[in-house]
Formats: C-alpha cells, sequence, structure tokens
C-alpha cells in the first residue's frame, strides 16, 4: 500500500512538473505583451519581464486615439455583429426548413451547403477579388459582411439543422393547429427554442469574423472601415517600433475575445470544438 | 413556396460567395489574367501549374508545409493529450490551466504573431533574456536567420493550436467510464499502462479527428506567417497561401496564385483521404 502511494505521489510531482512547464512557456509571451504594454521602450527590452518603475498608461491611449485602435474596435464590432445576427437569422430560417419538411432535394441541399465547409478561403481568393472588382465593391462593408456569412454558413447550418432535428414537435404542432403560419411558427416557437444552438454558432461566428484578416486585407483599404486585426497590423507597419503602444494595442485587440471567452467559458469552448465537426 | 422562402437568402449568398467563387477558382486557374476587371482573359491550360511546378519558390512554399504539416502533427496532438489527462484528474488549478492553455485559441491570429514576433526579433525580449542570463552566445536572429525562420513559425503555431485540441479531446475523456480505470487499478496497472491501454484506444476515433483537422489546418496557416514576416527572409518561411497571396495580389499573377489555390485545396481534400483511409487500415 506504501508503495503506491509513494508512486502515486511521484506521478503527481511529473504532472505539476509538466503542468509548470507548459504555464511557463503560454504565460511567457502574454506576460511579455501585457507587461510591455504599460513600459517605456527603454524598460522593454533593456530586462523583458521586469516590472515598469512608472506605469505608462500612456502607451493605451497613445494606441487607442493616435493609432485609431477605437476607430478599428468600433468597425470590428459592427462588422463581426451584423455577421452574427445576419448568420442567426439565415441559418436558422435554412435549417427550420431543412429539418422540417420533407420536400425533394432536401437532403441534397443540406450536403450541398456542407461542401462549404471543405474550400480553404485562399482557393476562392482571386475569384472573390475579381467578383468585388466586377460589382464594384471595394471597400463595400457590406460586401465583407456577406462574406464572413457565406463562410461561417455551412458550419452554422449544420449545427442548426442537427440541433432542431433533436428539438420535439408537439409545441409547432400545436401553433399550427391553432392557425399560426409557418413565419409565425418560425419566429415564435422554433427560435426560442434554438437558442442554446444560436449562442454557440453566435460565439463561433463572432469570433471567426472578429479573427479574420484575409478577406478585409483583400478588399478594405479605406482606414475608416478597416477592422481590428487589419489595423493591428497596419500599426505595427507604420509605427513598428512604437513598441509600447504597440503592445498596449496587441492588448486592445485580444481583450474583446478573452472578454468573451472568460465570461462564457463552456459556450465558447463547446463552440469551438462544435467547429470541430466544420473541418 | 415557404420552403424556397426560407432557403433563399442562405442560398444566394452561399452561391454567390462560396460556389461560384469556387467554380471560378478552376476556370482562374486555367488562365491568364491581369486583375483589372474587364481585361481579357486568356486560356493558357495548365500553363499556371506547370509553371508552380518549376518556380523554386513554389516548391520551397510546399516544402515548408510539408514541415508545417508534419511538426504541427507530431506534437499538438500527443502534447494536447497528455495535458487534458493532467487536466482531466481535475487537480488543485485545473481550471486555470487548462484556460491558459486555450486562450491562445480565441485570439487573432495576427495578434498571436505579433506577440510572438516581439519575442523572437533580433532585439526581442528572447534574445534579451538570453543575455541576462549569461547565453549571450545563444542569441539568434529568429525569425531573419535562415535555419531557424521556418521552424520558429511552426513553433508558434503548434503553441497557438494545443489548446484547441486539448479541449476536443477532453470532451473526448469524459466519455469514459471511471469504471475501467478502477477495474484497472485492481488488477494492478500503472498509470502508464492506463494510458496507453484504455485513454489511447478509447480515444482512437477522437484523436485520429484531431489529427485530420491538424493537417487541414497546417496547410491553411497563412495569418501567423503574414503577421511574423511575411513570408520572408526572400521568401523562406513562404507557405502555399502566402505565396498565392504575394503572387496573386502583389505581382497581379492571377493565374499562378489561382493554381497555388488549387494546389491548396487539393492538399486539404488529399489529407483528409490520406488520413481517413489511414485510419481505417489501422481499424482492421
Amino acid at each position: 500500500m506504501k508503495k503506491t502511494e509513494s508512486k502515486s505521489r511521484l506521478g503527481k510531482v511529473i504532472m505539476y512538473f509538466y503542468l509548470l512547464v507548459m504555464t511557463v512557456v503560454f504565460a511567457m509571451p502574454m506576460v511579455f505583451t501585457l507587461l510591455s504594454s504599460v513600459k517605456t521602450k527603454l524598460e522593454i527590452f533593456s530586462d523583458p519581464f521586469a516590472l515598469p518603475k512608472v506605469p505608462q498608461f500612456v502607451n493605451y491611449i497613445v494606441a487607442w486615439k493616435e493609432a485609431n485602435m477605437s476607430r478599428y474596435f468600433i468597425n470590428s464590432i459592427v462588422q463581426a455583429g451584423a455577421t452574427v445576427i445576419i448568420l442567426a437569422i439565415m441559418a436558422s430560417m435554412a435549417a427550420y426548413v431543412l429539418s422540417r419538411f420533407d420536400f425533394k432535394g432536401n437532403k441534397f441541399l443540406l450536403l450541398f451547403f456542407t461542401v462549404g465547409m471543405m474550400v480553404p478561403m485562399h482557393t476562392v481568393l482571386v475569384p472573390v477579388a475579381y467578383i468585388i472588382g466586377a460589382l464594384n465593391l471595394k471597400n463595400n462593408i457590406l460586401a465583407l459582411i456577406l462574406i464572413y456569412v457565406s463562410f461561417s454558413l455551412p458550419f452554422s447550418i449544420l449545427v442548426m439543422t442537427n440541433f432542431m432535428k433533436g428539438v420535439n414537435r408537439s409545441l409547432e404542432e400545436a401553433a399550427v393547429i391553432d392557425g399560426a403560419t409557418y413565419f409565425q411558427v418560425y419566429r415564435l416557437v422554433i427560435l426560442p427554442l434554438c437558442i442554446p444552438a444560436l449562442s454557440t454558432i453566435s460565439i463561433f461566428n463572432f469570433l471567426s469574423a472578429w479573427n479574420n484578416i484575409l478577406f478585409p486585407l483583400l478588399f478594405i483599404n479605406d482606414k475608416k472601415l478597416k477592422p481590428i486585426s487589419l489595423g493591428l497590423l497596419n500599426f505595427n507597419g507604420e509605427r513598428g517600433s512604437d513598441y509600447g503602444p504597440l503592445m498596449a494595442a496587441i492588448v486592445i485587440t485580444v481583450a474583446l475575445p478573452l472578454i468573451l471567452y472568460l465570461l462564457f467559458q463552456e459556450k465558447v469552448e463547446g463552440g469551438l470544438a462544435a467547429g470541430a465537426v466544420k473541418e | 413556396m415557404y420552403i424556397a422562402l426560407f432557403l433563399l437568402p442562405a442560398l444566394i449568398v452561399y452561391l454567390l460567395f462560396q460556389i461560384v467563387p469556387l467554380i471560378l477558382a478552376f476556370y482562374f486557374s486555367l488562365v491568364e489574367w491581369n486583375g483589372i476587371s474587364g481585361a481579357a482573359l486568356k486560356f493558357v491550360g495548365l500553363k499556371n501549374y506547370i509553371d508552380a511546378f518549376h518556380n523554386a519558390d513554389f516548391l520551397l512554399s510546399i516544402k515548408n508545409m510539408v514541415k508545417m504539416v508534419f511538426f504541427s502533427v507530431l506534437f499538438h496532438t500527443p502534447i494536447a493529450l497528455l495535458t487534458a489527462v493532467a487536466i482531466n484528474t481535475k487537480c488543485k488549478g485545473y481550471r486555470a490551466f487548462k484556460a491558459l492553455f486555450f486562450v491562445p485559441t480565441v485570439f487573432p491570429l495576427t495578434s498571436v504573431g505579433l506577440m510572438w514576433y516581439f519575442v523572437f526579433m533580433p532585439t526581442g525580449s528572447l534574445n534579451a533574456l538570453l543575455k541576462n542570463i549569461g547565453l549571450a552566445d545563444r542569441v539568434v536572429p529568429w525569425l531573419v536567420d535562415p535555419a531557424t525562420a521556418m521552424n520558429t513559425i511552426v513553433f508558434v503555431n503548434i503553441w497557438a493550436g494545443i489548446g484547441y485540441y486539448m479541449v476536443i479531446l477532453l470532451a473526448g475523456l469524459t466519455t469514459i467510464s471511471d469504471e475501467l480505470y478502477e477495474a484497472a487499478s485492481i488488477d494492478g496497472a500503472t498509470a502508464v499502462h492506463k494510458f496507453f491501454e484504455i485513454t489511447v484506444p478509447m480515444l482512437k476515433s477522437t484523436i485520429s479527428m484531431c489529427i485530420l483537422m491538424d493537417i487541414i489546418g497546417s496547410v491553411k496557416v497563412f495569418d501567423l506567417v503574414f503577421a511574423m514576416t511575411g513570408g520572408g527572409p526572400n521568401g523562406l518561411t513562404n507557405l502555399p497561401t502566402t505565396l498565392m497571396y504575394n503572387e496573386a495580389f502583389k505581382y497581379s499573377h492571377y493565374g499562378l496564385g489561382s493554381a497555388i489555390g488549387i494546389i491548396i485545396l487539393i492538399a486539404c481534400l488529399a489529407g483528409t483521404l490520406g488520413s481517413n483511409f489511414i485510419m481505417s487500415r489501422k481499424h482492421d
């Protein structure tokens, strides 16, 4: 008995040592960025992990105002927010029909929608640029949002359809008997029932839009319209040696995803793991 | 009637920005086009593909891609599995560990790339740290030196992805019943035994799913390279994705860019089919 006890204690030591090493590797760049965001340029690289003599909160003001991060931040909120709302509506409407109505081509349509999950963004980049050019959609935020929507639709529709297939139909049937139209059923019965699945896809879709850089890179060159990740790269390109404010800008860029994660930990993990089906 | 009304919004957006571009992608890879809308498209057959495979930059990017996929697969899932098992013991602080390892997954990869850029740049924090602890001779311009640049990016990709696979594997671990472990304990199995005899076999399908996603995900890496090196020095850290972007949108080689885009698609499909094939054979 004693032997197994000491053995399990050894196992614990090894496990904690492993977790400690992992913690150092994972925390290192984040701590460095956070510390540097309140340090002077000189302090940052003379002793990267020392505390600042006087915290330079001014770095955040420089990043937020002078480097336009406030503008980029709001742009991303608007773009990602609109993407989420449009996707929630489109995906739930499509999923309602695909999960409830037996019509010709139903199965094919679901399969057709999921084909998009296999398509890497880079494969369609040139054609998308071509369409943007042909339809004169450069710097058009709506086009950007619809592209985000189209790339997240397959995943969203699949998750919503699977969820709805498992939802009990008795409520809808009662509503139909009471004379409700399909639109009313969708709006008053289906949508409220689907809130768990809707929040899952919404978190996933929000993060995808917030983190995307490829499409804005392609056709948003108006500084007033750029989203945050692109704005951050811009800042780095223009004032790459303003280390303090740059670090502050990085912190501003990751702040919202971080807060979302801390608030909805289970949902975010579940949503991203559901995205696992995506690929 | 209702069916059409409910489906139409999604279908139109999906067709316009996914299916039509996908079909056009094949077409564009077979033509020469200078990028100006309205300009004539000249059909050149497979020339863009042939050009790609005679292009040293492209071959290098493929080599980098293979490296990226190989080392990501080699490290992601095993580290993620070990970490998931450790966290699944519900040891002290396990929630904090999980959150710390997972959080890079929700960050924009551009900011992850920049974070690490400031760590690895010649005057960056890693080199400063090495100097401060008396290892000045180990100082390397990590992202500039051709010998270390690509490896450094591969490392960051591994770092950024572990949390994702960890969470998926954690979900898998909760489905294994405790009774199996208890029974094994009674039979005198050690922790290592239990790991290889119970955990790994029970998670087989989850593990193969992780590997499959990892292959596809690693082929598609773009943001990290774009933020850290832009493909440099001298195109040495280009992946097909960044090369494709540069060729098409910097140098207006749209045909070549499209061909590389199709090759990326084929690489993803091959990864999917290949790993499916290997996994199904292993099952027999």
